[in-house]
């Protein structure tokens, strides 16, 4: 190969190309995934923090209800009032069973303040007596009114409502509690999504001991030591490893926050987290979103594949259909404006040039046949 | 005086005794060396640097060292 012939350069010109193109789609796809699968993690994170907030508004909302049946109901009305706390159970007891299997987990009465502690707990009848302090609890006894919210407490973190039960003169004689475990929500949320999720605690808001505690109750494994500075209090995987998070949850910002897209063997994930707020507004957990984009990824390098493809082929059969031009339409006549110009040089001056065409290079031949014929009349 | 002369008839003999085309590899001597072979005549006046291309060019067209 002559690296100074016109031929030489514009074949590497066009395989400049050829590069360029390709590397052109690369990047192109590259942005591209990188964008979608940014956009993912997001509508990922945006979707979760919804499905939540519609899943908490519904429990709620179903709480409400159900505290509504009680506070009309004059024999448990009663019987709280008159602080019978066997007929109140046997009362309610028959109930919890229904609303246990509908989620609700937690049901207690509460005795009014000042001392506001525990009458009945339907989830645990025989301890009672001992006094929540929480922050819900103190906003019951100050507004009188309906108290919603997410709470961290000893039972678990769980969706709560509490609100004062009135006896038939209007007196408050105490407060229904209902709750519900936040939990369960995730594998709610996974069963519309398909997403994974994780529900994080931050370890400021939970106690050591009755962590190791209710790990052993439920036969988990201990995972206190697993994160720095929160617990997984619940996941929809079966491992932990896909729930990496090195911040700290009360800096999330609210709208929640897009992590890192991460591959696990042959599967691609995006993952984003978003904060859970308890009643009083503090940031105690978070929500970890996990979405598997590992169907998108390969569409994405079947098309990045598919357009290489399609670039190279184009692109060869260009280059191709452009050398060809050029070769019978300049090189070939070139070499044999220089083979005849060669042999006039060395002396055999009858050689002639033919004319091939009236194009740039036809002219030439016509000027060089005429220099020619000039040079023999000169001779 | 006569130096590239004495060249050109020695490149004339090569050729000759060659039995190559003789007008194309003068051409291509006159191609590489910038001067018409045939131009050459004995008043023609001697250049160092003319001789040494012309000795090049029959180098690299006929292999020979003048």
């Amino acid at each position: 190969m002559k690296w100074n012939s016109i031929r030489t350069k514009v074949l590497v010109a066009l395989a400049a190309c050829l590069l360029v193109g390709v590397c052109g789609i690369l990047t192109l796809m590259h942005y591209s995934f990188e964008r979608n699968s940014q956009v993912m993690a997001a509508e990922s994170v945006t979707g979760a923090q919804k499905l939540f907030a519609i899943l908490e508004a519904r429990e709620i909302s179903k709480m409400t209800a159900v505290s509504e049946l009680l506070i009309v109901n004059p024999p448990i009305r009663d019987a709280f009032a008159a602080k019978d706390r066997s007929r109140l159970l046997e009362l309610t007891a028959p109930l919890y069973p229904k609303l246990k299997s509908e989620g609700i987990t937690n049901w207690m009465f509460h005795t009014p303040e000042p001392d506001m502690t525990v009458f009945l707990r339907l989830h645990n009848p025989p301890k009672f007596g001992d006094r929540l302090n929480r922050f819900m609890d103190k906003e019951a006894a100050r507004t009188h009114a309906i108290v919603v919210g997410n709470e961290l407490a000893r039972a678990g973190f769980a969706v709560r409502i509490l609100r004062p039960f009135y006896d038939s003169h209007g007196a408050v004689t105490g407060y229904v509690e209902f709750g519900e475990e936040l939990g369960q929500f995730i594998h709610a949320m996974k069963s519309q999504t398909g997403d994974e999720y994780g529900l994080l605690l931050s370890k400021k808001f939970v106690d050591r001991q009755f962590w190791a505690d209710s790990n052993a109750v439920w036969k988990r494994r201990d995972n206190w030591n697993d994160n720095p500075s929160f617990v997984v209090a619940d996941k929809t995987t079966a491992t932990d490893s896909i729930i990496q998070f090195q911040g700290d949850l009360a800096a999330v910002p609210s709208q929640g926050k897009v992590l890192e897209r991460f591959r696990d063997g042959s599967f691609v994930f995006v993952r984003g987290i978003f904060p859970i707020r308890d009643a009083a507004g503090n940031i105690v957990g978070a929500m970890f979103v996990v979405r598997d984009i590992s169907g998108f990824y390969l569409a994405m390098r079947h098309t990045q594949t598919v357009l290489v493809l399609l670039t190279v082929g184009a692109l060869g059969l260009g280059t191709f259909l452009v050398l060809s031009l050029l070769n019978r339409l300049v090189f070939r006549r070139l070499e044999r404006i220089i083979v005849v110009a060669t042999r006039v040089v060395g002396g055999d001056y009858e050689s002639e040039i033919q004319v091939t065409s009236n194009d740039e290079v036809g002219r030439f031949e016509q000027l060089f046949e005429q220099f020619r014929l000039v040079f023999v009349e000169l001779r | 005086m006569g130096q590239l002369y004495d060249l050109r008839v020695k490149i004339e003999e090569k050729i000759k005794h060659s039995g190559l085309d003789a007008a194309e590899v003068r051409g291509k001597i006159g191609l590489r060396s910038g001067r018409l072979i045939a131009f050459i005549s004995p008043t023609t006046p001697d250049d160092p640097a003319a001789v040494a291309k012309l000795k090049q060019a029959a180098k690299d067209v006929l292999n020979i060292s003048l």
